[in-house]
C-alpha cells in the first residue's frame, strides 16, 4: 500500500511540472522571450496551486472518489494542453488568453491534489510520517520530471506528444487509485468507466499526434521553430528569433520579417506606380499576403484576386495575428479575392484581364515548378494584360545565379514581350532581381505612394543598372520540353555552397 | 522518428499498434479490351453468313487504325466523301487507342511521334491542320514535358536512356564508334522517314543479316552498349537485336534528326491524333464491323469488289485495306501465303497509381521510365504532361514487348496465363525500383496483344512480297505500316495518305 501510494505522488507530482515546462517552452517557442515566459508562467502556476490548496478544504465528503475526477481532469487538460495552444497560436488571436487560462486550471487542480492526498492517506499512516513522505516523494517526482524533460522528451516526443504521454499516467493514476482505495468508493464501475474513456481519447491523441518539430529539423534553421506544418503541398515552417520572424517553405526561406519590406516594396511599386489606372490586379503565387499588402496602398485599385495553392498558407496569414498584423490584413480586404488553385491551369482558362500581374512564385528548384518560368506559362500570363497593363516576375539572384535571372529574361523575351529587368539588396536574400515585363514601353514612375520605407523615386533608376559582375550574359530560354532554367538554378546554387 | 514511436507502442499500447498496421492493399482490374476473340473467328475461318442488306458504296476503308483513319482524311481533304470506313473493334484508333478513368487519360499502345523532320511531309500537314506546328515553330504544350526520360542503372536514376552516368572507358568508346557509324548513314540520306523515299539508295545487305550480326562484327561487345541496341529494337520493333533485320536496327539511329526537342506526345499518347481524326471523318467511321470476306465477283456485275461483314455487304469500286496483313489471307480469296511478315506480341497496362512511391533514388519523375536489363520497357506517366505543378494520383502505362523466345510461343502464354500471373510479374519488375509500389497501385488493367506490330525481320524490307503490296497495281490498295516492316505513326500515315491519292487517281477524280 504504502510504495504505491508514494508512487502515485511521484508521479503526479512529475505530471504538475511536466504541463508547467511545456506551456512555459511553447510561449517561449512561439512569443519568444523565454525569460518572461518562464518566470509569469511558473508564478501563474504556483499561485493557482496555492487557490488549490486553499479551495481543498471546502472538500469535506468523498475524498478519493474527488481526487480521481481530479486526476481525470488534469489528464485531459494537461495531456491536450499543448495540441491547443499550437491550434490557438495557429488559428486565433487569443493565444496568451488561452494559455494563462490552461496553466491555471491545471495549477488549481493540482494545488487540489497534495491536500487531498494527505487527508486521504491521514487514516493509515502517522500525520508526521505521512507529511514527510508525500511531500518527499512530490519533490523527488518535480526532480524527475526537470530531467526528462529537456533530455528525453523535448528531443524525442517533441512538446505535443509529451504532453499527452502525462496526460495518460494521470488518468492511469486515475484508474489505479480506484483499486488502491477501492474500500472507500462506492461507485467504482463509474469511475473506471470514466477512467477507460480519458485513457483511450489520451491514447488516440498520442497516437495521432504528429511531432510538431523533429530533432533533425531543429538543426536545418538557426531560430526556434514556431509552426510546422506539413501541408498537402509543401513543408511549412515559421522560426523567430526576437523579433526576426521568417518562413521556410519546403527549408527554403520565403521572407524575413526584418527586410521583407525591400522585397515587396520592390516587387510591386516600380510596376504598379508606373500604371496610369491600375485596377485590377491579379497576384499568382506570394500567399503569405505582404505583396498584396503593398498593392492595397493605392486606393484607385478595386480588385485584388492572389490565386496560391496552398489553401493551409493563405488561411494562416488570415488568421494568425503575427502574421496578420505583418501583412496588415491584407487577405481580410473586401478587395482581396483569393483563389486556391495551381497556377498555370488556372491562368489557362481564367478569362479576366488585369493592370498588374504579379509572378511571385517560389523559386524554380524543380520541374513541378519551372512549368511557371516557361514561355508557354508567360505567353498565357501575357493574355491578361490590359492595354496599360505591366507584369513583374521575381526572377532569383542576378548575383548568385546570375545564369538563372537571364534566363527568366530570356524566355520573357521569348514570349513576346518587352523586358525591364532590376535588383535589389536583401539583406537575408542578399542581390535580388525582379524583371518587368510588357507589351508595351515601360517607364519609370514619378511618383511612389507615400510611407514607403526602401524605395524612393530618386533611388529607382540605379535598380535598373546591372554591374559588371550580375551583367546579362547570353541564354537559352526556359520552355516546357527543354527546362534549362532549373538545370541553371540548380548548378548556380551548387557552385555557391561548395 | 519511427524507432521512438514503435519502442512508444511497445510501452504499453500493443493491442493498439495491431489496429493500425497496415495489411497489404487489394489491387484490382482485369484483362481490357482484347481483339482475340474476334480475330480467332477470322483465323479459322468460320462460316460467312449471307448479310442481310446489301449497300453500294464507291470506296471501303478496311480497318480503323492510323493508315485508315489517315486514308479517310486524305480521301475527305481532297473532297472526296463516298466511302466508308469499316473497324472491328468497338472503337477505332488501332494502336492509337486510349482509355480514360477519373485520374486521367491514358494509351493503349503508341504514346508519342517523335517530331517529324522535312521528309515527312504527311506528318507536319496533319499537326499543321492539328495546330501541332504553326509558322515552323512546335506548339510547346505537346512537345514532352522536362524532365522526358531516365533510366535505372547501377542503383540509381540517371536522366536519359541512354546511358551516360557509370560507363568504363570501353563502354564509352563503343557508344562513341556506334554514332559515328549511325551519323555516316544519317548523312547518307538514305535512311528516311518515311521509308519508302530513301528505300532504294539503301544498302541492300544491310537487309541480309540480323543487327546483332552487324554489331558483332563492328565489335561492339560492351554489355551496356548491347543493352540499349536490344532496347530500342524492343521499344520499337518489338524484337531483339538477334531476331531485327540490320537494316531495321540502323534506321532507328539513323533516320531521324530532330529539330526540336520532342517526341510529340499527350496524356492519351497518339489516342489524341485518333481523337482529332476522328473529329473531322467520323461520320465514315462504322465500330464493331468485322470483315469476313473480301470477293472479286467480276467485273461484268460492275462493281469490282464485295466486302462482307455479319450486317452488310458491299459492293464497291475500290477497297483500301488498313488492317493488319496477317488477316488477309483469311479475308481474301486465292491472296498467296505471306513469307516475311512476322508480328511481336505485346502486353501494355495501365495501372492507376493512388500516390508516388518513395524511395529509389531521388531524381525527379520522367515521363518514360526505364530499367536497365528487365525484360520489360518499362512506363510512361499519363499525367506528366499536365500543367499542374501539383500531381497526385496519376496512371502509368506499362510496356513490355514479349520479345525473348519465339512469337507463337509468346502468344501462346498470353492467351495461356491469368490477369493474376500477369499482374504479379508487372509489380515484380516494378518492385526493383519501387519497392512500395504495392501498396501504391489500387488498379492495373492490361490489354494483350498477339499481334501488336509488324517485326522487321531478316529480309522483311526488301522482301519482294512486301514491295509488290507497296505498289499497289489494283484497286485493292494495301495500306498499312507493315508494308514498311515495321510499326510506327509516321509509316502508317504515310501509306494511307499514299492509298487515298493512288485510289482517287485510279477512280479518276484526281
Amino acid at each position: 500500500m504504502a510504495l504505491v501510494l508514494f508512487i502515485s505522488v511521484f508521479l503526479i507530482s512529475a505530471c504538475g511540472l511536466i504541463y508547467e515546462l511545456v506551456a512555459a517552452t511553447l510561449a517561449s517557442y512561439l512569443v519568444g522571450d523565454s525569460v518572461f515566459q518562464f518566470s509569469t508562467i511558473i508564478g501563474c502556476y504556483l499561485f493557482s496551486m496555492g487557490i488549490g490548496s486553499a479551495l481543498s478544504r471546502y472538500i469535506r465528503r468523498g475524498l478519493v472518489h474527488r481526487f480521481i475526477w481530479i486526476e481525470l481532469m488534469i489528464g485531459l487538460i494537461g495531456g491536450f494542453s499543448s495540441a491547443l495552444l499550437f491550434l490557438a497560436f495557429a488559428y486565433t488571436q487569443s493565444f496568451a488568453f488561452l494559455m494563462y487560462f490552461i496553466v491555471t486550471m491545471i495549477g488549481i487542480l493540482v494545488g487540489l491534489e497534495i491536500p487531498l492526498l494527505m487527508r486521504i492517506v491521514r487514516g493509515h499512516f502517522d500525520f508526521r510520517d505521512a507529511v514527510a513522505h508525500v511531500l518527499t516523494f512530490d519533490y523527488i517526482g518535480a526532480l524527475a520530471a526537470s530531467l526528462l524533460f529537456p533530455i528525453i522528451l523535448v528531443p524525442r516526443l517533441g512538446l505535443v506528444r509529451s504532453a499527452m504521454l502525462f496526460g495518460i499516467v494521470n488518468a492511469g493514476v486515475a484508474l489505479w487509485s480506484t483499486y488502491l482505495f477501492a474500500a472507500q468508493l462506492g461507485n467504482r464501475r463509474l469511475l473506471r468507466g470514466m477512467s477507460a474513456i480519458v485513457l483511450t481519447i489520451l491514447l488516440g491523441g498520442l497516437l495521432g499526434a504528429k511531432r510538431i518539430t523533429t530533432a533533425a529539423e531543429e538543426n536545418i534553421y538557426a531560430d526556434e521553430i514556431i509552426f510546422a506544418r506539413d501541408s498537402r503541398y509543401q513543408h511549412i515552417v515559421l522560426t523567430r528569433f526576437k523579433d526576426d520572424l521568417r518562413l521556410f517553405l519546403n527549408s527554403h526561406l520565403q521572407f524575413s520579417s526584418r527586410d521583407e519590406y525591400r522585397y515587396h516594396e520592390s516587387l510591386v511599386h516600380p510596376g504598379l506606380s508606373a500604371i496610369p489606372t491600375p485596377r485590377r490586379v491579379l497576384v499568382l503565387g506570394g500567399g503569405d499576403g505582404l505583396a498584396v499588402r503593398e498593392i492595397l496602398k493605392y486606393p484607385q485599385i478595386e480588385s485584388v484576386t492572389l490565386v496560391d495553392l496552398d489553401p493551409e498558407m493563405t488561411r494562416l496569414f488570415s488568421s494568425n495575428g503575427m502574421l496578420t498584423a505583418l501583412n496588415q490584413r491584407s487577405f481580410l480586404s473586401p478587395k482581396v479575392h483569393v483563389v486556391n488553385a495551381d497556377a498555370f491551369p488556372w491562368i489557362d482558362s481564367d478569362t479576366t484581364s488585369a493592370d498588374f500581374i504579379v509572378l511571385d512564385f517560389p523559386d524554380p528548384t524543380n520541374y513541378a515548378l519551372g512549368k511557371l518560368y516557361t514561355t508557354a506559362f508567360y505567353r498565357a500570363a501575357a493574355r491578361h494584360l490590359s492595354a496599360q497593363g505591366l507584369l513583374v516576375v521575381q526572377s532569383t539572384s542576378p548575383m548568385f545565379a546570375r545564369d538563372s535571372f537571364w534566363c527568366i529574361e530570356t524566355t520573357l523575351r521569348q514570349a513576346g514581350l518587352k523586358t525591364y529587368p532590376y535588383h535589389v539588396y536583401v539583406p537575408s536574400f542578399g542581390e535580388w532581381g525582379f524583371i518587368i515585363a510588357s507589351l508595351r514601353d515601360y517607364s519609370m514612375p514619378k511618383s511612389l505612394p507615400a510611407g514607403l520605407r526602401f524605395l524612393n523615386v530618386e533611388s529607382l533608376p540605379a535598380l535598373f543598372q546591372f554591374p559588371p559582375d550580375m551583367a546579362r550574359i547570353p541564354m537559352p530560354p526556359n520552355t516546357l520540353n527543354d527546362q534549362v532554367l532549373v538545370r541553371a538554378y540548380d548548378r548556380d546554387w551548387k557552385d555557391i555552397s561548395h | 522518428m519511427n524507432a521512438t514511436r514503435r519502442q512508444f507502442l511497445g510501452c504499453g499500447s500493443a493491442a493498439l499498434a495491431g489496429m493500425t498496421a497496415k495489411g497489404e492493399r487489394r489491387i484490382a482490374g482485369s484483362f481490357v479490351d482484347d481483339a482475340f476473340a474476334s480475330g480467332h473467328q477470322i483465323r479459322d475461318r468460320a462460316p460467312v453468313s449471307t448479310a442481310p442488306r446489301q449497300e453500294r458504296i464507291p470506296v471501303v476503308i478496311v480497318g480503323g487504325g492510323i493508315a485508315g483513319l489517315s486514308a479517310a482524311w486524305r480521301l475527305q481533304k481532297r473532297g472526296f466523301r463516298d466511302f466508308v470506313l469499316l473497324e472491328m473493334n468497338g472503337q477505332a484508333g488501332g494502336n492509337a487507342r486510349s482509355g480514360e478513368n477519373e485520374v486521367s487519360a491514358y494509351p493503349w499502345a503508341a504514346h508519342y511521334v517523335p517530331v517529324p523532320g522535312p521528309k515527312a511531309t504527311y506528318v507536319r500537314e496533319l499537326f499543321e491542320e492539328l495546330g501541332v506546328l504553326r509558322d515552323g515553330v512546335w506548339n510547346e504544350r505537346f512537345l514532352c514535358f522536362s524532365p522526358q526520360e531516365r533510366l535505372y542503372l547501377y542503383g540509381a536514376w540517371q536522366e536519359g536512356i541512354e546511358p551516360s552516368i557509370g560507363l568504363s572507358r570501353k563502354d564509352r568508346e563503343q557508344f562513341e564508334r556506334l554514332e559515328y557509324l549511325f551519323a555516316a548513314f544519317r548523312d547518307s540520306g538514305a535512311f528516311t522517314i518515311p521509308m519508302e523515299l530513301g528505300l532504294s539508295q539503301s544498302p541492300r545487305d544491310l537487309d541480309r543479316l540480323s543487327f546483332a550480326d552487324w554489331l558483332t562484327q563492328r565489335g561492339i561487345d560492351s554489355p551496356l552498349a548491347l543493352w540499349y541496341m536490344n532496347y530500342c529494337c524492343r521499344d520499337d520493333y518489338g524484337a531483339l537485336a538477334a531476331d531485327t533485320s540490320a537494316w531495321a536496327g540502323v534506321h532507328y539511329f539513323a533516320s531521324r534528326v530532330p529539330e526540336e526537342k520532342g517526341p510529340l506526345t499527350w496524356p492519351e499518347g497518339n489516342g489524341w491524333i485518333t481523337a482529332q481524326l476522328l473529329r473531322r471523318v467520323g461520320w465514315s467511321v462504322r465500330t464493331g464491323q468485322m470483315v469476313r470476306r473480301i470477293e472479286r465477283p467480276g467485273k461484268r456485275q460492275g462493281n469490282q469488289f464485295l466486302v462482307l461483314t455479319d450486317k452488310v455487304s458491299y459492293a464497291t469500286d475500290a477497297v483500301i485495306y488498313a488492317a493488319p496483313s496477317f488477316l488477309a489471307p483469311y479475308l481474301l480469296e486465292g491472296f498467296s501465303k505471306l513469307q516475311k511478315f512476322e508480328y511481336s506480341p505485346w502486353l501494355t497496362a495501365n495501372l492507376t497509381v493512388d500516390r508516388p512511391p518513395r524511395g529509389a533514388g531521388t531524381a525527379e519523375r520522367a515521363w518514360d521510365n526505364v530499367v536497365a536489363r528487365s525484360p520489360t520497357l518499362g512506363y510512361v506517366d499519363a499525367t506528366h504532361q499536365t500543367l499542374r505543378s501539383q500531381v497526385d494520383r496519376t496512371v502509368w502505362t506499362f510496356y513490355w514487348a514479349l520479345a525473348e523466345g519465339s512469337p507463337a510461343a509468346n502468344r501462346a502464354l498470353l492467351l495461356q496465363k491469368d490477369w493474376r500471373y500477369w499482374s504479379e510479374a508487372i509489380l515484380s519488375d516494378l518492385e526493383r525500383v519501387h519497392p512500395d509500389i504495392r501498396n501504391c497501385v489500387s488498379r492495373i488493367d492490361i490489354m494483350r496483344m498477339g499481334h501488336a506490330m509488324a517485326r522487321p525481320v531478316v529480309g522483311s524490307i526488301f522482301d519482294p512480297q512486301r514491295r509488290e503490296l507497296a505498289q499497289g497495281r489494283t484497286r485493292l490498295l494495301f495500306a498499312n505500316s507493315d508494308l514498311s516492316g515495321f510499326s510506327i505513326f509516321e509509316e502508317a500515315q504515310f501509306r494511307g495518305v499514299e492509298a487515298a491519292d493512288k485510289i482517287l487517281n485510279r477512280l479518276g477524280r484526281s
